[in-house]
């Protein structure tokens, strides 16, 4: 077991029958007080950097000019919004933008929990540590450094990939990975898991190792081997912490990404690698049109918090564990 | 309640006493530092000659990559000495849209940055042309013929002084810095000199060439390269309007003062199947497309690459290293190709003045008469010496009254580590400067010294040069005629936001994303991809581009006209 990832971060279920609304009372405010001042920071901290930043939001609306005073500004409506969607592009973008999210997400996910179970089942403890520090590190790599080796290693001249494919009589020629639409979304996906598998890792890990090990104990008694007791006691002792996580991930599908797709596109490639926020950077930041860029960011947050609401209210229904 | 009150006291008393200390401590240090400074500065004061020099620092945004130099460079330290200027440089890192962005967004500029038309359009610069009226005589004087010129097209001000494009006296050159087709010496040599005029004749010798060594070097021979990254996608986009015999433009051609998109026109797209045919032959790298400008870089360094289209001063880092690799015969001789002989190559312009470039003061400086009058002091002709050939005995020597280097120099000169600590080389890229010739009528670059040219010669360039009977490479150029009033098209400044400027973005992604699969397609495919890709460009309002060029040549006729 690994000392330090013993922090219980498994939410506790909800209690099924809540409580009757206890009225707010002058009386329970005051022998609360100490409660509530401690909660002013959070909630100042909240309302300085998630609450006023919104007023940006008016950007999107105007045609807007640095260095002019709010005043100034010349309102256009929806104008923005119309450039974003009735360009041609557009439905290509947000194909790309959903499916390599998608994409990163079910990979994200599976490689994950598999490594986690996978982790939990290996004895010595030498071991589990070295292949859990190998499989973490590249988490704190930037994307260029990342896309610098899976440019490298895709290259045809010495990429590793294709030497290995080669020598494995797999393929004849060398394929130019980087210049296939079909391949960016897969390379795209690995690289993906590459960066981030060891790191999501963890928090499976800390909520397997809050399993009760009488459980285990029980299971064997019953009988159970190995991938019974992964199926039966392992897997169901962290659904709380897959479902949550996997309604928080719904809510950033739209984060594909924007590094990856700008470092490892090119022309032969664009109608597959071009995500919202290149589109959004292309017209919107680099020509100076700070308005489209930020209507390009409420269309994202709109979409990520339908999806939030969507997937906590589809879980409820199930009777599964939920966000809100 | 009288034990917790004693221990809030005690606390509080803690608190206290830590907060004082902490203060007394800074008060120290400040007064110390005041001590020292009130000591020295007698000191400095009578070591300089006339008048006091009050030291201040300028912060500088530089919008290119680059080094810091060493804190004991040579130039930098006379400057502070002299006028008691220091620069606070700051380089760009990563990408230049973005940091502007940011810099924009946050209204956080330094006192000076490179021009960009970014910045113009956020109103991050302050008019120059009172300021300079009244303390600049030096740079009043420098840009007296090309005033109306500098003027932004917008509102009528001057923001940018220009750092290129101004000359004085005789202009000696010997180095071409623009767009050609590069052809590797080694090949010039293997097939005996010829004369390389046309764009099949180009391709038949690196074909040739490549079939009679299919490695150099142990690597595999690459024919042809085109870089075709971010903004660096002149490589792909440029060469047709070259092939016809028109100066670089950029994206259009301007005939009789019209402009026309030659993206899809059929003298490019003759071009684009040329380059089908030879990639059909093997002759086009594989990863032209998909590699970045580090890739490129390092495969030109190899040496293994026979040609490409692009601008000179894009890979001279490659060339240099070459140089140092002692492969002189895997450098490059720029030719300017064109379709058949009865075009007249038009490579080689005239220098204009590049009013994209050089510095602006920002709205943030706060002491814009200072930062003037010190731009104004360093262009005076013994500030461009020291910045252009150095100190003289130390970085050059005189004959005669002409300047020269001794091997020694020229190899100093050449040395990236020894710029950093004798060069102001980052912030002279910038500056105004004297280009041409200096009152005593030495070469103001260097480079272009024919003295000194000739005498920096390798002998491997030598004999390239004998053999066409040309006294440097930029001989292979026809001379320059006259420049157009309105040009170069390429510096038109498309506002940003604007119509004009969303299709010419609409534009280049087209290009970026139909050529490559034109060139890479199957010859027998190439049409079908070239009408597919003119049928999207009808549909990118290219117009509103064309008319935005148009109305501005027309402009630039109207008020440049002398």
């Amino acid at each position: 077991m690994d000392e330090t990832l013993e922090i219980d971060t498994v939410p506790r279920p909800p209690k099924k029958n809540r409580k009757k609304k206890q009225p707010i009372t002058w009386r329970l405010i005051k022998s609360q007080n100490q409660l509530i001042w401690m909660s002013v920071p959070l909630m100042l901290y909240i309302i300085l950097f998630a609450y006023v930043p919104v007023w940006g939001w008016t950007m999107a609306f105007q045609n807007y000019r640095p260095a002019k005073s709010f005043g100034e500004q010349e309102w256009v409506g929806l104008k923005q919004f119309r450039f974003l969607f009735t360009d041609d592009n557009f439905i290509r973008v947000l194909r790309n933008t959903v499916a390599m999210g998608l994409i990163n997400l079910v990979l994200g996910f599976v490689t994950a929990i598999v490594l986690a179970l996978l982790l939990n089942e290996i004895k010595k403890v030498f071991w589990k540590r070295t292949v859990q520090t190998i499989s973490y590190l590249p988490h704190f790599l930037s994307w260029i450094i990342v896309t610098g080796i899976v440019a490298t290693s895709l290259s045809i001249n010495d990429g590793i990939v294709n030497i290995v494919l080669m020598k494995l009589h797999l393929i004849k020629e060398p394929i130019l990975w980087l210049s296939e639409g079909k391949y960016f979304w897969g390379i795209v996906g690995a690289s993906h898991v590459w960066k981030e598998v060891g790191w999501n890792t963890i928090i499976y890990l800390a909520a397997i190792a809050s399993i009760d090990p009488a459980l285990y104990e029980a299971a064997e008694i019953d009988g159970a081997n190995r991938y019974k007791k992964m199926m039966y006691v392992t897997l169901p002792g962290i659904k709380a912490t897959i479902v949550i996580l996997m309604i928080m991930s719904i809510g950033h599908l739209l984060e594909a990404g924007f590094e990856v797709q700008y470092l490892l596109g090119n022309g032969l490639v664009v109608d597959w690698a071009e995500t919202i926020d290149i589109f959004v950077l292309k017209y919107g930041l680099a020509q100076g049109n700070y308005s489209l860029a930020t209507a390009g960011g409420i269309f994202k947050t709109v979409v990520s918090v339908t999806l939030l609401l969507m997937a906590n209210g589809i879980s409820k229904r199930l009777g599964e564990e939920r966000l809100l | 309640m009288g034990g917790k009150s004693k221990a809030t006291f005690k606390l509080s008393l803690v608190a206290l006493l830590s907060l004082s200390f902490a203060l007394s401590g800074c008060g120290g240090n400040n007064n110390t530092k005041g001590q020292a400074e009130s000591t020295k500065a007698p000191e400095t004061a009578s070591s300089n000659t006339p008048g006091k020099v009050e030291p201040f620092t300028v912060s500088v945004f530089l919008g290119t990559a680059g080094q810091q130099p060493t804190p004991d460079n040579k130039i930098y330290k006379m400057i502070k000495e002299e006028t008691g200027a220091s620069f606070d440089m700051e380089f760009l890192a990563g990408d230049i849209n973005q940091k502007l962005g940011v810099m924009i967004a946050g209204q956080d500029y330094p006192d000076l940055m490179t021009g960009n038309t970014k910045l113009t359009a956020a109103g991050a610069y302050i008019p120059l042309e009172d300021l300079i009226e009244e303390h600049a005589p030096n740079l009043k004087k420098h840009y007296a013929d090309y005033w109306n010129m500098m003027k932004d097209p917008n509102d009528g001000h001057i923001y940018i002084l220009p750092n290129y494009g101004v000359y004085n006296g005789k202009v000696n050159s010997s180095w071409y810095s623009g767009p050609a087709f590069w052809i590797q010496k080694a090949v010039l040599k293997e097939f005996n000199y010829p004369q390389v005029k046309t764009l099949d004749e180009y391709f038949d010798l690196i074909e040739k060439y490549k079939e009679k060594y299919p490695k150099i070097d142990g690597s595999p021979t690459i024919g042809f390269e085109i870089l075709n990254y971010d903004w660096k996608n002149w490589g792909l986009f440029n060469a047709p309007q070259h092939l016809i015999g028109h100066p670089n433009d950029g994206g259009v051609v301007v005939k009789d003062g019209v402009a026309e998109v030659f993206a899809d026109k059929d003298y490019a797209k003759r071009y684009y199947q040329k380059l089908n045919e030879m990639n059909a032959k093997g002759l086009i790298d594989k990863e032209t497309f998909v590699q970045n400008y580090d890739q490129y870089m390092a495969k030109l360094s190899s040496g293994t690459v026979l040609g490409m289209f692009d601008q000179h001063w894009n890979f001279n880092a490659a060339e240099d290293s070459l140089t140092t690799q002692n492969k002189i015969e895997r450098t490059y001789v720029g030719l300017p190709l064109v379709y058949d002989t009865s075009i007249k190559d038009h490579y080689r312009d005239l220098a204009v003045l590049n009013l994209n470039n050089g510095f602006g003061i920002s709205v943030n400086a706060k002491d814009p008469v200072k930062i003037i009058k010190l731009l104004d002091t360093l262009m005076d002709e013994k500030w461009q010496k020291l910045f252009s050939w150095g100190v003289e005995g130390e970085d050059y020597i005189v004959e005669n009254g002409r300047f020269m280097r001794t091997q020694e120099q020229r190899d100093n000169a050449a040395d990236a580590t020894w710029q950093l600590a004798n060069k102001a080389k980052a912030i002279f890229e910038y500056l105004p400067k004297t280009e041409g010739s200096f009152s005593d009528g030495n070469s103001t670059d260097a480079a272009a010294q024919p003295e000194e040219y000739k005498a920096g010669l390798k002998p491997y360039d030598k004999e390239v040069l004998d053999a066409y009977g040309f006294d440097s490479y930029v001989d292979f150029f026809s001379d320059p005629p006259p420049n157009e009033v309105y040009y170069p098209a390429w510096s038109i400044d498309l506002i940003e936001g604007s119509d004009a400027k969303i299709a010419s973005t609409k534009l280049s992604d087209l290009q970026t994303k139909f050529l490559p699969k034109a060139i890479l397609a199957d010859p027998a495919d190439f049409d079908s991809v070239w009408t597919d890709y003119t049928e999207q460009i009808k549909k990118a309002n290219v117009k509103a581009y064309e008319d935005k060029i148009n109305e501005q040549i027309k402009w630039r006729i109207d008020n440049w006209s002398k």
